[in-house]
């Protein structure tokens, strides 16, 4: 049982495209500002460590007390962040490899533009339905 | 459907003659260009949809204009006998040819003058999502003017518009194409 | 007493070189749209190519109301030259005038103006720059056209 799973994407430009919480936890007001804190903190490491390897996964780059920070970098520079409270390396490389296969085609729409928020409803539920199917 | 000249093939068989035989270019590119064509034409009209709707019919009608002459070219066929010919090669030959689509016609009026041009696919059409600003957008608009343009060259008005259009909740893709008239050829006696 | 004017001698007529001579394509209100020469014919004076143009257009339209069955496709003789002419479904007009004997027979000469018609699809119609119905300045299409009549007459 996943507690907190929240994903969040950043453009390259450090706008934040798209979030949603994957976990059974409801958010937390407390809560919710720490884990935006260490996500975005997080985005620093993320900025190093994309240029030591080069895989697309980043797998994890970061921890604050008991969250895990995954990450995602694509070949634009856009930035998958997964706030996690589980050790699951298998799960989290595969949804955001399938997450990444939505974000092109989503990026892919003449509609979208490239520094503005992902605000079409097909690419949430079906980001959501991943979270599902990794995190249940 | 089955051609109804004797012996010929099939518009379906013509059709995928015609694409065995056409160059062929990627279809993320195509799709692309022609989203950015789209959003380019909204730009130019600061987001009015309906002139937007009209500039990207009209840019059809004269892409229509100059296709059919490769139409013609690559095609040796018959001319087409009546309105009904002429809208089964559109779906069965020229969707095939030109944007590697079936197609096929339905829902005939009585006299045959009308009918719907249904498209397998929509390859324009990937990828896309309307927001909500642009509702009534025709996305694939210029679709249609390349029809009426080509028609036009070869002495047919009709019109053509989306009948069932996904992006704006249809099921699917279809074009009522409707026939006007002819357009007699003014020949040059007083020359 | 001046002798009498002697008849003013005809220019030598050049020799009629064999092959195609001459490509034209007439727009489908009888404007001659493009012309081109490929072999040492006389030359004809730009006004009256376009007369010739829009007679043979004219000509072509009376025929098509005799003889449905002659549309398009008018085959024309003289002890001169040959004279192909084929017609889109657009009304637009493609002819070839060649020696006499170029081609065994109709087809042979259909098969060339197809060429034509397929350069004028791609190399025409597909510039974005043509204006339809304008005279039509498209280098691509006029080398193109030559490369096409140069390897029928050398084949030839």
């Amino acid at each position: 049982m996943v507690g907190l799973a929240t994903f969040t994407i950043v453009s390259n430009a450090d706008v934040p495209l798209y979030e949603a919480n994957l976990g059974q936890t409801p958010k937390r007001e407390d809560a919710a500002h720490l884990q935006e804190f260490v996500a975005h903190a997080a985005l620093d490491v993320v900025d190093e460590r994309r240029w030591e390897t080069p895989q697309t996964n980043l797998k994890l780059v970061d921890r604050f007390n008991d969250l895990l920070v995954y990450a995602h970098v694509t070949a634009g520079g856009t930035r998958f962040v997964l706030l996690h409270d589980a050790r699951n390396e298998e799960s989290v490389r595969a949804f955001f490899a399938e997450a990444h296969e939505l974000y092109v085609k989503a990026a892919l729409n003449p509609f979208h533009d490239a520094d503005s928020p992902i605000e079409c409803a097909a690419f949430d539920d079906r980001v959501r339905a991943l979270g599902r199917k990794y995190f249940p | 459907m089955a051609s109804r000249r004797a012996g010929a093939k099939t518009y379906e068989q013509v059709g995928l003659a015609a694409w065995q035989a056409t160059e062929k270019v990627n279809a993320e590119l195509f799709t692309l260009t022609y989203g950015a064509i789209v959003r380019q034409v909204l730009a130019d009209y600061e987001d009015c949809v309906p002139e937007a709707n009209a500039k990207l019919d009209a840019m059809g009608r004269s892409i229509g204009g100059r296709l059919i002459e490769e139409f013609n070219a690559k095609n040796e066929q018959q001319r087409c006998v009546d309105f009904r010919d002429t809208c089964e090669t559109i779906a069965g030959v020229a969707l095939r040819m030109f944007l590697g689509v079936g197609g096929h016609c339905a829902d005939w009026n009585a006299d045959h003058t009308s009918c719907l041009v249904v498209m397998e696919t929509n390859p324009l059409a990937d990828f896309v999502e309307l927001p909500e600003r642009y509702r009534d957008l025709s996305y694939g608009q210029m679709l249609c003017g390349v029809i009426v343009g080509a028609l036009e060259q070869v002495q047919t008005r009709a019109t053509c518009e989306w009948e069932k259009d996904a992006l704006r909740g249809g099921d699917g893709f279809a074009m009522r194409v409707t026939l006007v008239g002819q357009i007699d050829t003014p020949y040059p006696f007083d020359d | 007493m001046s002798a009498p004017p002697t008849p003013a001698t005809l220019p030598e007529e050049p020799e009629n070189p064999p092959g195609v001579h001459s490509v034209w394509i007439i727009n489908k209100s009888g404007g001659l749209v493009f012309r081109d020469v490929y072999a040492d014919i006389a030359p004809i004076d730009t006004n009256e190519t376009l007369r010739l143009a829009s007679m043979w257009h004219s000509m072509h339209a009376i025929a098509a109301q005799l003889g449905p069955e002659l549309r398009g496709e008018l085959p024309s003789e003289t002890d001169g030259f040959h004279l192909h002419c084929a017609q889109t479904p657009t009304g637009t007009k493609l002819m070839l005038t060649c020696a006499p004997g170029t081609f065994a027979d109709h087809d042979a000469g259909q098969a060339v103006l197809r060429t034509v018609r397929d350069l004028y699809a791609d190399y025409v119609m597909k510039n974005p720059f043509y204006e339809a119905e304008m005279p039509i300045r498209c280098e691509l299409f006029e080398k193109r056209l030559r490369d096409a009549i140069d390897a029928v007459n050398g084949a030839a």
